[in-house]
């Protein structure tokens, strides 16, 4: 730009006396309007209503009635508890779970359970779970001890991102369930048959034995009588098979490829970690995109002596841990085989989390000193946590003392 | 034991800030650099407010950033270059963005696909490629921002009152402008309309149609980002936001997060503390606060009866601003691959902005879109053979008023849906069949996280009788009451990243000489 040009610039929008005053008054008028707007205060704010509906800090939940599944399975129906302030349960995407808050005679704890229900059933005023009780299991022990019908359950909203969208996935999903890794598709089906998701789905379902198989007559009738949406193949590992519909075995390769249509499908993955373990390494067979294939999270790391990297010699270890919680300091022990977040539990702490393997970030804490090992394929931190010293303490374990800072309890 | 984790039972402050946003992380770094006693309270459990990231699957988005403006070179450092490296002296890289803008107007009847370079020049020039005949009034139009740029630099180093002779004097292309919408400045340099509508594209950045979006702000805006530039963080805002809070920590100040301010205490007009939802008070007589105006005075100022009637006509009187919808995708394939070259897309269908303003009431996808190929920025910042993508559009903040949670997903998937329909026709470029994570963010999502009113993310908007230059005059006497600071985005100096920053700079000091004053610094 040349100087001459610079100085010749003269606006004038109506005249110059107009302009100027114009800029003279402008506070003088502002002053005016402010004057002549209503001094009534803004009493609502329907994106506020709208977010506390669908994602609310906590539902309070009462047993309406249990279900014997299997011999060690149970669905909890679960209908809000008014008395405490829940009039309508929130609204969730079919594969979503809730993190239950349950204190296990004084030791407070967190667990994901995929919702079993529709989410048609949150108009109606229900969700189900359907939870299988783990040998000596602590908190699945104490469930079948004490829950009953009328006992009242503290919930997260629903959470997690184990869903169906239409915009990333194909219409043909084949479901790939172990064990009580069925319940989130059962939600699932539900909302193909209702129309909620217009997809159709094939569920490839693994269980040792044919007694542990969950919903086996609920799927059959529905499968029965939509056989456009639904089909559900039976995989047991048992050595004898005498189930209608049932293959022998694992679910492998072969068995994908005689049920699905592999290349044209979305593969929805829940089940423990063996299980993900051995069907990865048969999927890899079809070299399919990442996007073809999608894993739910959920759930504690059993073994953590397994994991890529893990430094076997400290596995008898023990170390210090400060924790830094809102106004309370405490120092604990943290066992070198188990989350920090299961040591701050076990000492009372009851710290947030939520997804419980890494992956929500609702645990987020500042490492101040020490060093962790985290599970490589559990590792959801964003980078410039990696950069700053924060970690997810539910997917990080000890490898020597430490101090960290844990975020407050949302909520008292 | 670290210092910096002193705890949260102390429970006298001399300063709270409340809320991590932009405005809030810098006004506490600040403060607690001079030596005060500081807390700083979020709700949530990450720093940043807006200003943050999230994580699907191996990528991570940016949450709401474009192009940070006012950052420019190491050797000609713009405003919040020097906030960061010379004063916060925090620990975040940022890297240029390549181009202005790529402009597509889709409707027969205006067709325009052009990409605008930084460089006043070399912006010119595009412009001229496009309109032959244009290159002087567009010339103008930027000479306008460098007056404005000059103008209001002048202003500043006064204080906030300047000599009315020097600016008659030397600034009267300011004086004369500050009144205006952009449409009649426009009109007065004769810029033929279709280089309007190129030059214009950044009217979305402020969300108010060019009949009514103030001039000082908008040719402000305009020249500073073509000619500085624009930067963004390497590692998405939670970078920078994690700097400083890192950086408040260093200096003894404590950061809470999960904690929610529920009042703001108030005596006679002066704060006395505040309340946090875990019933907790912390006393202190001075509250720097990150939320807006219509929360804190409608909701956190406690008792009501000490909220003056001026307050809620201030607020009243106001237009809230838009809010966004974003689509974050991770796609499998490299932006090579798709044959995306540019960083920053503006899609629309119009460039009558009246029109686009009018219609965003409606809950339906948008006729106006910008979208970011951010590896066209930051290569590395997915995996191999991967890219990242995303698209904004705007909503007024009412639209979304009756949405019902059951009717909640599939509406947002149906926007999105669109919105990647658009862009598709518009680049020519097909991205559905490669979307490997998707999330949307919707008013719901902004409000979920951060509390803003109404998921409102852009402050009030920027008209001219409301715009920055009568706000700055006025601030101090539409201060309410005593011991209480606004900073961020709906505060002084408008909405967007780098007004809220310097804001939550100016309210530190603000703090600080109070707190001087007091002698409880030096």
């Amino acid at each position: 730009m040349s100087q001459k040009k610079e100085k010749n610039l003269d606006i004038t929008i109506k005249s110059t006396s107009r302009d100027l005053l114009a800029f003279m008054k402008l506070s003088a008028n502002r002053k005016k309007r402010f004057e002549k707007a209503s001094n009534e205060p803004i009493k609502s704010d329907p994106m506020n209503e709208l977010a506390t509906s669908l994602h609310p800090i906590r539902q309070y939940l009462v047993i309406e009635s249990i279900k014997d599944e299997t011999k060690t399975t149970k669905t909890f129906k679960l209908t809000p508890n008014k008395e405490l302030g829940t009039d309508e349960l929130a609204y969730f995407r079919p594969g979503q779970y809730l993190s239950l808050k349950v204190n296990v005679n004084g030791v407070e704890i967190t667990r994901p359970y995929s919702i079993a229900s529709s989410p048609s059933d949150v108009l109606k005023g229900f969700y189900e779970l359907t939870i299988r009780k783990e040998e000596n299991g602590f908190l699945t022990t104490y469930i079948w001890d004490q829950w009953k019908v009328g006992t009242k359950i503290e919930s997260s909203g629903p959470e997690g991102f184990f869903y169906f969208d239409r915009l990333r996935d194909s219409k043909q999903i084949v479901g790939i369930a172990g064990g009580s890794g069925i319940t989130p598709f059962r939600s699932i089906a539900k909302a193909i048959i209702e129309g909620e998701i217009d997809a159709k789905m094939t569920l490839l379902y693994g269980s040792s034995e044919e007694e542990d198989i969950i919903y086996y007559d609920e799927f059959k009738a529905l499968e029965k009588q939509f056989p456009e949406k639904l089909k559900i193949v039976y995989i047991l590992s048992c050595e004898v098979v005498s189930l209608e519909g049932c293959e022998q075995g694992f679910i492998t390769a072969d068995i994908i490829r005689k049920y699905c249509d592999v290349k044209n499908s979305s593969f929805f993955l829940c089940g423990p970690q063996i299980m993900y373990n051995f069907v990865e390494k048969e999927l890899m067979e079809f070299n399919l995109p990442a996007r073809r294939i999608r894993r739910e999270a959920f759930g504690e790391v059993r073994d953590v002596l397994d994991l890529p990297g893990f430094p076997q010699e400290i596995a008898e270890k023990s170390f210090k841990m400060i924790v830094h919680m809102g106004e309370q300091t405490k120092e604990i022990p943290a066992l070198a085989t188990e989350s920090l977040i299961i040591a701050m539990e076990r000492a009372k702490l009851a710290p947030p989390s939520k997804c419980r393997s890494g992956e929500c970030g609702f645990c987020r804490s500042l490492l101040i000193s020490g060093n962790v090992y985290i599970n490589p394929i559990s590792d959801w931190r964003r980078a410039a946590d990696k950069k700053f010293g924060y970690i997810h303490p539910c997917s990080s374990y000890p490898l020597s003392d430490l101090e960290i800072k844990v975020p407050r309890k949302l909520r008292n | 034991m670290n210092k910096s984790i002193s705890k949260a039972n102390n429970r006298s402050y001399d300063v709270v800030v409340i809320g991590a946003g932009n405005g809030g992380l810098v006004a506490a770094a600040r403060v607690a650099m001079k030596g005060a006693k500081i807390i700083l309270l979020e709700q949530h459990n990450l720093p940043g407010g807006f200003a943050s990231s999230s994580v699907r699957g191996r990528f991570e988005f940016e949450t709401s950033l474009h192009e940070l403006y006012d950052y420019s070179t190491p050797k000609n450092k713009g405003g919040i270059r020097i906030l960061f490296e010379d004063r916060l002296n925090i620990d975040a890289e940022f890297v240029p963005v390549p181009e202005a803008y790529r402009l597509i107007v889709t409707n027969p009847d205006e067709e325009i696909d052009a990409v605008l370079p930084f460089g006043i020049e070399e912006f010119i020039e595009a412009v001229e490629k496009e309109v032959p005949g244009s290159k002087e009034s567009i010339r103008k139009f930027f000479q306008l921002g460098k007056e404005i740029d000059q103008a209001t630099t002048y202003i500043g180093k006064m204080r906030g009152n300047p000599d009315q002779d020097v600016l008659l004097r030397e600034h009267t292309n300011f004086l004369r402008t500050a009144a205006y919408p952009v449409d009649d400045v426009q009109n007065a340099l004769n810029i033929p309309k279709k280089a309007r509508a190129i030059l214009n594209a950044y009217w979305l950045y402020l969300g108010v149609p060019t009949s009514r979006v103030n001039t000082t702000v908008f040719a402000a805006m305009v020249y500073g980002y073509i000619l500085k530039g624009a930067y963004i963080p390497k590692m998405r805002s939670h970078e920078y936001t994690s700097a400083i809070e890192a950086k408040i920590r260093e200096y003894n100040g404590v950061v809470e997060y999960n904690t929610k301010v529920e009042k703001i205490l108030v005596k006679e007009g002066q704060v006395i503390g505040i309340q946090t939802n875990k019933g907790e008070i912390i006393n202190t007589k001075h509250v720097i606060c990150n939320a807006s105006q219509t929360l804190t005075y409608n909701n956190l100022i406690h008792p009501k009866s000490e909220v003056p009637e001026i307050a809620f006509k201030e607020i009243n009187a106001r237009t809230h601003g838009i809010t966004t919808i974003v689509v974050y995708m991770g796609l499998d394939t490299t932006a090579e691959n798709l044959g995306l070259k540019d960083y920053s897309y503006f899609i629309c269908d119009t460039m009558d902005t009246d029109q686009l303003y009018d219609s965003l009431i409606n809950l339906e996808t948008p006729k106006v879109q910008a979208s970011l190929c951010l590896n066209n920025a930051i290569p590395g910042c997915s995996p191999p053979g991967t890219c990242i993508i995303s698209i904004t559009s705007a909503f007024r903040p009412s639209a979304w008023d009756k949405v019902k949670p059951q009717e909640y997903f599939n509406l947002k998937t149906r926007i999105a849906e669109g919105l990647i329909e658009n862009f598709e026709k518009a680049t020519g470029v097909q991205i559905r069949d490669h979307i490997e994570e998707i999330e949307v963010a919707t008013p719901q999502t902004f409000s979920r996280f951060t509390g803003t009113y109404n998921g409102v993310i852009y402050g009030y908007e920027l008209e001219s009788w409301d715009s920055v230059v009568p706000r700055l005059q006025n601030m101090n006497e539409e201060k309410h009451i005593k011991g209480l600071e606004f900073c961020g985005g709906f505060g002084k100096r408008g909405h967007g990243y780098s007004s809220s920053l310097k804001d939550g700079e100016t309210a530190a000091l603000f703090t600080i000489q109070s707190l001087i004053k007091e002698g409880i610094i030096e």
